[in-house]
Formats: C-alpha cells, structure tokens, sequence
C-alpha cells in the first residue's frame, strides 16, 4: 500500500503506474482520476491528461501499436507524458490497460523515461474464469468475427500461436505482467489489486484502488458513466453477425467505433437486461482452475504488495456445472429480440441524424441565398455607394437622402 | 551449462556478424570447454528470439559484406536488439534451450529458425522505421534526408515549338514513360495535345493505384483496397480509362486521343512502354537517357516493395508527424527503388466485378472514335498470379533495405548511379 501523498520537496516524486488488466474495472479508475484531476491536483497528486484518452495515446505511442487510424494522434505522446511526469515533484498515476502488454525493452524505456522517480506498478486482476469470456467480448467489440469455441481453442493453447492468444495472454497472465514490468523495482514496489468475487460489495473494489493509489476513497466521487459495460449471451452473438456483415470495407473505423461500439454495443445492447452471460464451459473451466493455482503459487513466491487476496484469482468452483448458453449456437429467439432493439436504437439515431441534416441542408440554403445576394449587382453597387459614401460628403448626403426617401435604414439589407 | 551465458555469446557472435544458427550454437556450447560460451553482464536480459534470429539473417545477407568488414554491422545489430518488434503479433518468445520446458509463466521459448516469417518481418519492419526515425530526427535528419534538391524537383522547361502531348493512366506506368521521355528532353504540355492513354490490364492498373496509394503514405493493405474500391460505383480514376478518354476527347476531339492497349505489363520498368509512346508521338530517345524522379512520382516496386512499404509506414505513422513521415517514407522509396514483378491478381471474389469494369470499359473505348492501337479487350484482367504479396519476398526486401539504410555511403553510391 503506498501512503497518500503530499507535495513538497521534502516527498521524493512518485509515479504510480498502473498497466492493466483490460476488464478489471480499469475505466472506471481512470474516469474517477480525469474528473477528479483538478481536486487530485490540489493534494499532490497529478493525473496529467488533458483529454480522456491521453495514457491509451502515450501507450500505443510507446508500443507502435496501431488502433484503427487514431494512433496518428499518438505521435509523441509518451514523450509528452514523461516529460510532465518529470515537471512533477509530487506523485503522479499513470493508468492504462494495454500497457500489460508492452514487451521488456518497451518496459525498460517506459520506467526510464520517468528519471529518478520512485516508481510503484499496480496490475489489477480477476479471476481467468471471468477474464476470459470477457476478453472473447472485447474482441467482438473489437470488429472480430471468430467464434467462441474457436477462441477458447486459440488461447488454450500452449503454443500460443495465434497473434489473439498473444495478446490475450500479453495482457491477462498476471505473474508474466508483473514479471516484465517489476522485475527492476523491488517487490515491494509491485501491487497487484485483486477484483473481488462476485456478491462483494460494490464498492469494494473502488476501496482497493483507492488505497493502492494513496487516495481518500470517500473524498473523490466514484459516480462515473465511463465503464465498459459487458454483453449478455445473445447480444454478443448478434454484434458478431453484424461484424461478419460490416467488414471488409463497409464501415471505416471511426463509424465502426460510433455506430457499432457505441451506439449498439454500449449504449443499446449492454443495457438489455436478462440476458444470459458469458460463462466458460466445463472443460475450459478446470483448465483455468489449474492455471490458476500455478499463478497463486507463483505470486506468493514474490512478495509483491497484494491489495486484496490472491484466492480472489481462483475461478469459483461453484460455477461448474451450471451448464453453459453457448454463444455459437444461441437462442435464435432472443438474438431476434435483440436485434429489434438494435433496429430501433439506430431508427432513432437516424432520425435525429436526419433532423440534423434538414436544419443543415435549410442553413447552406439560407447561405447560398445570401451568398448570391452579395453576389447581385445591384448589391455590390449599393455596398459600392456606403463605401464611397464614408470618402466623399456627396455621395453620403445622396445615400442619407435615398434612405430618408425609402423610409428605413438599408442597413439590416 | 546455464542457458543464458550461450544465448548472450550467440548474441555477440551475430553482433559481429556471425550466421550460425541457435541449434548449431547450443550443440557447440553443451560440448566441455566449448568457446560458446562466454559471461555476459550483470543485468543483461537475453533479447527476444525474433530480434536475434533477424540479426543472423541480416548478416547473412550479399549486402551485409561491407558492413561486416568495416566493422560497422555491430551497430545495426544493436539496433536490431534494442527494440521490440511493434504493434501486434506473437509475444517476443525466449529461446528455446535444449532438454527444458521453460519457464512455467510467459511466451513458450521458440527456437529462432521455427519463428513464423510474418514474425521476421514484423521485426524487421520495426527496425525499419526505426532507422528513418532515426535519420529523419538525428542531427544530419531534417531538410537533408529524403528531401530531393531544388534542380531535381523542379521540372525543365518546354520548348514552345516541342511537339505538344499529355499523358494519363495508370500512375506507375504513366510516371515512367513521363520519366522516359522527360530523359530525352520531351515534355507533356503544349497547346492542342495528342493525348496518349496508357491502358495497361485494369487488375495491373489496380495494383498501380494501390502502390501509389501506399507509397503516398497510406498504409491500405492489397485486399482492402480492393474491398473498398469495390464498394464504389466506378473505377479508381486513373484506372477508368473510359471515362479519361471521354474527358480528354471533349477537350482535344476524339482523334487526338490514343490509346495503347496493355503496353507490356511483363516489363516492370515500364521500358518498352516509353519507346512505343515515343514511336507512337515521333518523338526520339536519346539511347540510356533516363528522367530523374519527380517528388511525389509513384516508383516502380515489386508486390513485396510495396508491402514493405504500406508496413513501415504503418508503424511511422505513429511514430512521425505526417510532413516527417512523408520524407521518410520517400527516403525509404529510394532504397526500395529496384523494379520487379509485381506478381499479384484480383483475387477471385473481386474478378466479377472488375471483369463488368473491363467490359464496360473495353467498350467505351472501342465506341468511342479515338485512335485505340492495340485490341480494347486488352484491359480485361489478365494475371493468374499469387493475389497477394508473399510473406518471404516482403522480408528479404526488408532486411536489404535495412543494411542499404545502415550503410549511407552504399545508398549514396547507388543514388548516383541512378
């Protein structure tokens, strides 16, 4: 745990550092940490963002990653970041998930772009049985249209010869992660903050977030829009049957983004209640339930700083059994229903789209009238005469002359 | 025998240029007093299999040669080691050692020789960029690397009485029968042009619009394009040779429009084009004069230039602003600039669609009253080739570019004799 901190040049700068996991409620702690930035500011502590998404820029600046064309705004945003880590002489965190992934060498620039600040990591963890049906989501999300058997294939396997199973493992094989990104700091410079299991309290995660960061956990308002909502079963299997329709060239990345992931995915379909989850199949489960142990066994070896337990890591043992809506073949029933709910988001967003396009369409109408009217000869000789008439008294007796005759100021014409 | 002091002594045999593979290496180093071993540094944290293997195959290279013996290759191979291979692929695996499982967490150890190919190329690629970000930023960079002179970007000047011509087509083709004949003095322009359009096989015109596009800095791969042009109601323009026809007869009169019919697409420079537009104008050509390249000119490239091309620039984008990466890009062109084949079709699910383009277009070429040398059907698709670049050309294009960028004098060299 590492104490709350307080500015001042007799505190050493710290930076917090905190590389993931995708899916351990990392959105949240970074939307907590933008709106609360300026208040964070006045205690010590920098969250050094001016956009939202300033740590996943720095982050795929450091790893060369591209995203979908928005990396051309990632261009030296490491850069950035670490020089105003720097310029800091309090503590500054650090927060984003694709970071789990970056390599040793990335993780050696990274740490030695900070300069001599004591540098803390925080992974933040869940369970494998939960992680991984996630993550299969956040491929869907993601534009991917493989099925869910042939996803839990990819990353069962010991090869890992997939460049999905890279990733997946990249970001979610926590003794690994830690390993590359902690291996020069002292142990204790290593937390890793557990999710807890299901049925405890909501906030219980927020807590250990906030005391792995040095935060007051009930001075800061943890009230946020900013997750990243999961899909029930049937939902999934319909945004992977729109992937399969929308690639190759019919939606481009940024309307991908809007329409699919946000409006449908997000702000449709992840508000659908009812839904069957994710869950893994049995035989997947026990795998998990292995590995698992290995990695419990492996942590506790480190004496990393566990906020937490580490038996929040092992997949609930009473999930088994409990039989499993498979994603692949899913009740076409309910992917229909879910799919008139999808019709009737994107009517609606058309239909506001269209009203903003008729307000539009009758502003270029006004301008070009307007536009045509500056253009008229008759206009340009009375914009002619005012002209003149601020030069020569005539002109100006003549035009005050005309408009007294005319009854009103030409001004307004 | 401890794994890693052999890995850190292969490591410093590649540095210096040696090729012997892993396996070979650990064999050597199991045997008692093998001298494959060696002590490496405190701290010292084995590279990843894909950087290592790179840097065997890099020395491995004809145009490695002078680099080795001047001793000058340790650099690149550092270079090479440095830096993790970007964006997504496979984890940077250990190396395998013989008779162990590895390590019980991470990427499964590899040995270098059973790595994927599109691995190598990815690291390969990354080093790439590297070696223009670096030239691009370093002292020497900006305002000389990649930037063509005034003299050479700036046109000569037409002779009033020079016969009067316009080109069009496809962007390659066009740029180098331009090329061709701004080499011996003719230049496009003049009053009442006769219009020559280029009509090579519109699959080959595709591939020219894709490479343009891709040496333009857009990093679209082969098979996106053609989804997105797909999508379109027309041709990319330069290859609708139609509608150029039409837009040039309404301005000059249908007989003063040509069109060449497939100037041979077999001749990746593009030669034999320039002499039959030349032929076709009267014009002369001065033997072994060539142009010089105009900024912003689309090169000849192979499908695997290409490709390599569309990758670096990939990873330069997040790298440099757009002005920068645009001379990197060119000053990674000119290293590239070798022609070849391009060796790549429409793939089959796109052929329908070209092939009622080509049609069309065959047509309105034939219907149209312009003088068509050649048969119209002639821009109906004609390759049978792989439909996409292949993995193994794309990596030794990458790794020669990489030791042409690493050895200034030699890309100085082969400048001149351009």
């Amino acid at each position: 745990m590492i104490d709350p901190a307080t500015p001042g040049p007799a505190v050493r700068r710290r930076v917090i550092v905190h590389v993931g996991a995708p899916k351990t409620g990392t959105s949240f702690v970074q939307d907590v940490l933008w709106r609360n930035r300026e208040q964070l500011a006045t205690q010590g502590v920098l969250y050094p963002a001016d956009r939202f998404d300033e740590h996943f820029l720095a982050a795929l600046d450091l790893m060369d990653l591209h995203w979908g064309g928005i990396e051309r705004e990632a261009v030296g945003a490491w850069d950035r970041l670490a020089e105003r880590v720097r310029a800091w002489s309090g503590t500054v965190i650090v927060s984003h998930e694709i970071l789990a992934v970056a390599s040793r060498e990335q993780v050696r620039r990274a740490l030695a772009s900070f300069g001599d600040a004591e540098v803390h990591v925080v992974l933040s963890a869940r369970d494998l049985a939960r992680q991984v049906p996630a993550e299969w989501q956040e491929n869907v999300k993601h534009r991917r249209t493989l099925g869910y058997r042939a996803f839990l294939d990819a990353v069962t396997d010991p090869a890992r010869s997939s460049e999905l199973a890279a990733w997946f493992w990249g970001v979610q094989e926590v003794p690994d992660v830690l390993d590359r990104w902690g291996s020069a700091l002292p142990p204790g410079q290593v937390h890793l903050v557990t999710v807890p299991k299901p049925g405890a309290p909501r906030d219980l995660l927020w807590q250990r977030f906030a005391s792995v960061l040095g935060l007051d956990p009930d001075a800061l308002r943890p009230e946020t829009d900013r997750t990243n909502p999961s899909l029930g079963v049937p939902e999934t299997a319909l945004l992977r049957r729109v992937n399969e329709r929308v690639n190759h060239g019919v939606l481009e990345g940024e309307d991908y983004r809007r329409f699919v992931r946000e409006l449908l995915a997000h702000r449709t379909l992840s508000r659908r209640a009812g839904s069957p989850r994710l869950e893994l199949p049995d035989d997947v489960r026990r795998w998990a339930a292995d590995l698992s142990e290995t990695w419990v066994e492996v942590l506790a070896s480190r004496g990393y700083d566990v906020v937490g337990s580490l038996d929040d890591l092992r997949p609930d043992p009473a999930a088994e059994g409990r039989g499993l809506t498979d994603p692949d073949h899913p009740d076409e029933a309910a992917v229909a229903q879910a799919a008139t709910d999808a019709v009737v988001a994107l009517l609606e967003e058309v239909t506001r789209l269209h009203g903003s396009e008729r307000f539009l369409l009758g502003e270029v109408g006004r301008l070009h009238v307007e536009l045509e009217r500056s253009r008229s000869l008759w206009f340009r000789f009375r914009r002619r005469v005012v002209l003149e008439a601020d030069r020569h008294r005539l002109v100006a007796l003549a035009l005050g002359a005309y408009r007294r005759a005319r009854g009103r100021s030409s001004r307004s014409a | 025998m401890r794994s890693e002091p052999a890995a850190w002594s292969w490591a410093e045999h590649l540095r210096q240029g040696g090729t012997r593979p892993w396996s070979a290496w650990t064999g050597e180093a199991a045997a008692p007093g093998s001298p494959a071993t060696g002590h490496p540094p405190a701290g010292w944290v084995p590279p990843a299999a894909a950087q290592l293997e790179l840097v065997r195959l890099l020395a491995a290279r004809p145009a490695a040669g002078p680099l080795v013996r001047s001793g000058r290759f340790p650099r690149l191979a550092d270079v090479v080691l440095g830096r993790s291979a970007p964006g997504r692929g496979l984890a940077a695996a250990p190396l395998r050692w013989p008779h162990d499982d590895g390590p019980r967490v991470g990427a499964p150890p590899v040995d270098p020789a059973d790595l994927p190919v599109a691995e190598l190329v990815r690291a390969g690629v990354g080093v790439l960029a590297e070696l223009l970000v670096r030239a691009s930023t370093g002292p020497q960079g900006r305002g000389r690397i990649g930037r063509p002179s005034a003299r050479a970007a700036r046109p000569a000047l037409r002779r009033p009485s020079a016969t009067a011509f316009q080109l069009c087509g496809p962007p390659v083709t066009t740029a180098a029968v331009r090329r061709t004949l701004a080499g011996s003095g003719h230049r496009e322009g003049g009053r009442d042009p006769r219009v020559v359009l280029l009509a090579p096989p519109l699959d080959l015109a595709l591939v020219q619009v894709w490479s343009a596009r891709v040496q333009d800095g857009a990093p679209v791969r082969w098979r996106g394009f053609l989804d997105r042009s797909a999508r379109r109601p027309g041709l990319p323009p330069s290859a609708d040779y139609a509608a150029l026809a039409r837009g040039w007869a309404q301005r000059v009169g249908p007989g003063s429009v040509h069109v060449l019919v497939a100037p041979d697409p077999s001749d990746p420079s593009q030669g034999s084009a320039g002499r039959a537009v030349a032929d076709l104008l009267g014009l002369r050509l001065r033997p072994g004069a060539h142009g010089r390249h105009l900024p912003g000119e689309p090169r000849e490239l192979s499908a695997a230039g290409v490709d390599a091309v569309r990758r670096v620039s990939r990873i330069l984008g997040v790298r440099l602003r757009q002005d920068r990466h645009r001379d990197a890009v060119r000053r990674l062109l000119e290293v590239l600039d070798r022609p070849g084949p391009h060796l790549l079709t429409v793939p089959p699910r796109h052929r329908p669609w070209l092939e009622e383009h080509a049609a069309r277009v065959a047509e309105g070429l034939r219907s149209g009253g312009y003088a068509v040398h050649g048969d119209p059907a002639g821009v109906l698709p004609a390759g049978a080739a792989p439909s996409g670049p292949r993995r193994h050309d794309v990596l030794e294009v990458v790794l020669d570019a990489c030791l042409a960028l690493a050895d200034p004098q030699a890309g100085a060299r082969e400048a001149e004799q351009r």
